[in-house]
């Protein structure tokens, strides 16, 4: 009874593995072409208006500190969270950990 | 390590901070930006860390003065980044004209804060890497 039933988990499993294959393969033949601007509404946008909107004239700086600044704060979250990691695994107990 | 290692890294140490505080208080005018700047400056502590004795540099920053530094600046960029929504196109600052070192809005002290938060992490893991 518990074998039929990883039986059938297993061919549902292949089943959308190859669905999903499927989409992501025809979907690629859809991609715009590499470095040409169609459909790039938003990198003009950027381009047009980083200056005017935040006042750098570094556009990459106005759009990670500025358009996309809630990714940012995540961003520095992980950097956090990954140093609070690396203290928990490598601490010693004999000196204390926030020694 | 040896003495020309050692006087070669002493007067190498203060132009990487340099160009790293450059990097950042110039992020929003030239190519670099807060994250560069703090790899740069952690560069330069690895570097004091690899000549020196490890124990010679945490006791000039310690680690407890690194944990206050990156709290106080986490909690600055959040709400800076914050203070966006309620400020977004019209910045406190806007009124300026760009490449003055006063435009930009918020994004000078964003990168300051945000390369003290990239300086810490490195130091901190640098330390307890090298202790282990």
């Amino acid at each position: 009874m518990k074998k039929k039933r990883i039986e059938k988990n297993r061919i549902a499993g292949y089943t959308v593995l190859i669905l999903l294959a499927a989409i992501l393969s025809i979907s690629v033949v859809y991609l715009p072409e590499f470095g040409s601007f169609q459909n790039k509404k938003v990198a003009l946008f950027y381009l047009r208006n980083g200056l005017i909107f935040t006042g750098s004239a570094n556009i990459v700086n106005s759009i990670v500190w500025d358009f996309r600044g809630y990714d940012t704060m995540g961003e520095e979250t992980v950097l956090f969270a990954a140093t609070m990691g690396v203290f928990l695994i490598i601490r010693r107990k004999r000196y204390g950990y926030n020694r | 390590m040896d003495i020309i290692v050692r006087t070669v890294s002493r007067i190498l140490f203060p132009l990487i901070i340099l160009i790293g505080s450059f990097t950042a208080l110039h992020g929003h005018l030239t190519p670099g930006g807060a994250f560069p700047a703090g790899a740069i400056i952690a560069t330069g502590f690895a570097l004091l860390v690899l000549v020196f004795s490890e124990g010679d540099v945490e006791h000039k920053l310690t680690r407890n003065e690194l944990i206050d530094l990156k709290s106080v600046s986490g909690i600055l960029l959040i709400i800076l980044i914050l203070s966006i929504g309620a400020t977004f196109r019209e910045n406190l600052l806007s009124t300026q004209i760009p490449l003055n070192i006063w435009s930009g809005g918020f994004t000078l002290f964003s990168n300051i804060a945000g390369m003290f938060m990239v300086i810490t992490a490195i130091v901190l893991i640098i330390y307890s890497m090298v202790r282990e």
